[in-house]
């Protein structure tokens, strides 16, 4: 559990004047399954996108597996690589987003299979055959050879998971994967994440499910305006909120629950 | 008790339901019926057209050329129109600011001008600004193809460079707001599985956005294919020219005319079957 996998330090982004990231630090171990909890706009989906730089960033750095993400350090500069290496970079960074983003002209199949076949160069039979493993695995066998559109919103998300799986990415980064499902729906994404989580999967998961948080994440980061307000492990996050501004947080959630 | 059985399943008596007719469209289309009758027999009265005549030249073998050029020169100058509207709708949405102003500029003046100037322009002014035309095999002094451009281009490459280019303006805009319907969320997915720019290009964007442009494209087609009809002032014997040429020596003009109607109409429907067909082959997901 302590090698640390991703590591991101000092890390700022801005959008014009406005700045998203005020210097965000996290070390997390391999393993650990982290839920980043907080209010819309707090920077939560921004920081995932940075880490496998589908978003720049100003200053800070971020490292996956030991290796600097985006740029390369010569001399006291950070030069941004080029689309190649950073398209290398992102092979062993899977991303889960809100709205499932399957490919629509592809079935589900195809979708599973284009990672290892574009990114990969696998022949067609070992990616086929490893993609009919990982639709099994989401409980999504029966539905190889139907299109997206065919698809509710809970079965399209698990595909999409197994599409990034197919990658065999070192880490997963899980950007709301359950706000855009209604709660039945959501259910079944859970249980597929909560799957991942058992096998040994290290996550991030940016999420407004607090079930998510409290049941199976080993540690909660809450941020707030950019900054990170409080990182401890989920169980004490829970129980005994430290900072004023978390309570407030969590306290909405339970008057929502009644 | 047979009585109370009876009456729980007789059938109630059924009312009929009487639905609003739309009298003022029937009697409209009946409007329209009798216009379309009273042209077409003025037209038989006058006897615009001798039947056998119309019939002989339909088939004949310079028209039937004519009409065959007409659909090579079409279908060839939209194909060229394609992949240079491909290019120039990519600069246009490259994020640089030069190659973007110059897809811009480009679609401007090729929209923005007459078809016909342009055909002109090409037939005239470029072998006045290219004496000859001349492709070395680099590092050599050995010529690969070597020959006064007015000898290079005649009338058939005039026309296929000026209409394909003109085309290729309005496919570029065609093409550019059919890339710009993929949803962003789709390429960061592919960007995030690991492949290039160009990688998400071929394999998620432009397949998606193909079949977006389709109807569009069929209809840029049909356009193409009755635009060759402008080849006609440069002296490229297609249907028009042909059938020009000849009813001015024998004055059948109505006859001529309405046989280079028919087969542009043949050449519609061409068009229109390969779309239906492609449109149902890759169905919108």
């Amino acid at each position: 559990m302590s090698q640390t996998i991703i590591s991101i330090d000092n890390v700022r982004k801005s959008y014009g004047h406005f700045e998203v990231l005020k210097g965000i630090s996290l070390d997390v171990p391999r393993g650990q399954v982290v839920a980043l909890l907080g209010p819309s706009g707090s920077g939560k989906s921004t920081l995932l996108r940075c880490i496998n730089h589908l978003e720049t960033i100003n200053a800070g750095k971020i490292h996956v597996n030991g290796e600097l993400i985006g740029y390369e350090e010569r001399g006291h500069r950070l030069h941004q690589l080029p689309d190649k290496q950073i398209a290398r970079q992102r092979r062993a960074i899977g991303m889960v987003f809100q709205s499932f983003n399957l490919f629509r002209h592809m079935t589900v199949l195809d979708n599973v299979m284009s990672g290892p076949l574009q990114v990969l160069r696998q022949n067609r039979g070992e990616a086929r055959t490893k993609a009919l493993e990982l639709l099994g695995l989401v409980g999504l066998s029966d539905k190889a050879d139907s299109y997206p559109s065919q698809l509710s919103g809970g079965q399209q998300q698990r595909v999409a998971i197994a599409r990034t799986l197919a990658m065999e990415p070192k880490v997963l980064l899980l950007d709301e994967p359950t706000s855009a499902l209604d709660p039945e729906l959501s259910k079944e994404v859970i249980s597929t994440i909560r799957g991942l989580a058992d096998l040994g999967y290290t996550m991030m998961i940016a999420t407004h499910e607090m079930s998510i948080a409290s049941s199976f994440c080993d540690r909660a980061v809450f941020m707030a305006d950019g900054h990170v307000v409080e990182d401890r492990p989920a169980a004490e996050f829970f129980a005994a909120p430290r900072e004023a501004r978390t309570r407030q947080f969590l306290d909405h959630y339970a008057d929502s629950a009644h | 008790m047979m009585t109370a059985a009876q009456s729980h399943f007789a059938p109630e008596p059924v009312q009929e339901v009487v639905h609003r007719r739309n009298w003022g469209a029937w009697l409209l289309s009946f409007l329209c019926l009798g216009l379309i009758l009273a042209v077409l027999r003025a037209g038989i009265e006058a006897r615009i057209l001798d039947p056998e005549l119309f019939v002989q030249y339909l088939f004949s073998e310079q028209i039937l050329i004519g009409a065959r050029n007409a659909l090579v020169l079409g279908s060839l100058a939209m194909v060229l129109a394609c992949g240079v509207g491909l290019v120039v709708a990519l600069m246009r949405v490259s994020g640089n600011p030069i190659m973007a102003s110059i897809a811009a500029i480009y679609v401007y003046f090729f929209r923005g001008t007459p078809m016909l100037i342009q055909l002109l322009f090409w037939f005239n002014a470029v072998p006045i600004m290219f004496g000859e035309i001349s492709i070395p095999l680099p590092f050599t002094d050995i010529m690969l193809l070597q020959a006064p451009t007015t000898q290079m281009v005649t009338p058939f490459v005039a026309a296929l460079i000026g209409l394909s280019l003109a085309e290729a303006g309005y496919m570029s805009e065609i093409i550019r707001t059919g890339i710009q319907a993929v949803d962003q969320g789709q390429q960061a997915a592919a960007r995030a599985l690991g492949m290039t720019r160009a990688q998400v290009m071929r394999r998620v964007v432009i397949p998606q956005a193909a079949r977006i442009i389709l109807p569009a494209g069929g209809n840029q087609y049909i356009m193409m294919l009755k635009s060759t009809s402008l080849a006609s002032a440069i002296g490229y014997l297609e249907l028009l020219r042909i059938a020009t040429d000849i009813y001015s020596s024998n004055f059948l003009v109505v006859e001529l005319l309405t046989v280079a109607a028919v087969w542009y109409l043949v050449m519609t429907a061409f068009a229109t079957g390969i779309q239906t067909m492609l449109e149902k082959t890759f169905p919108l997901r």
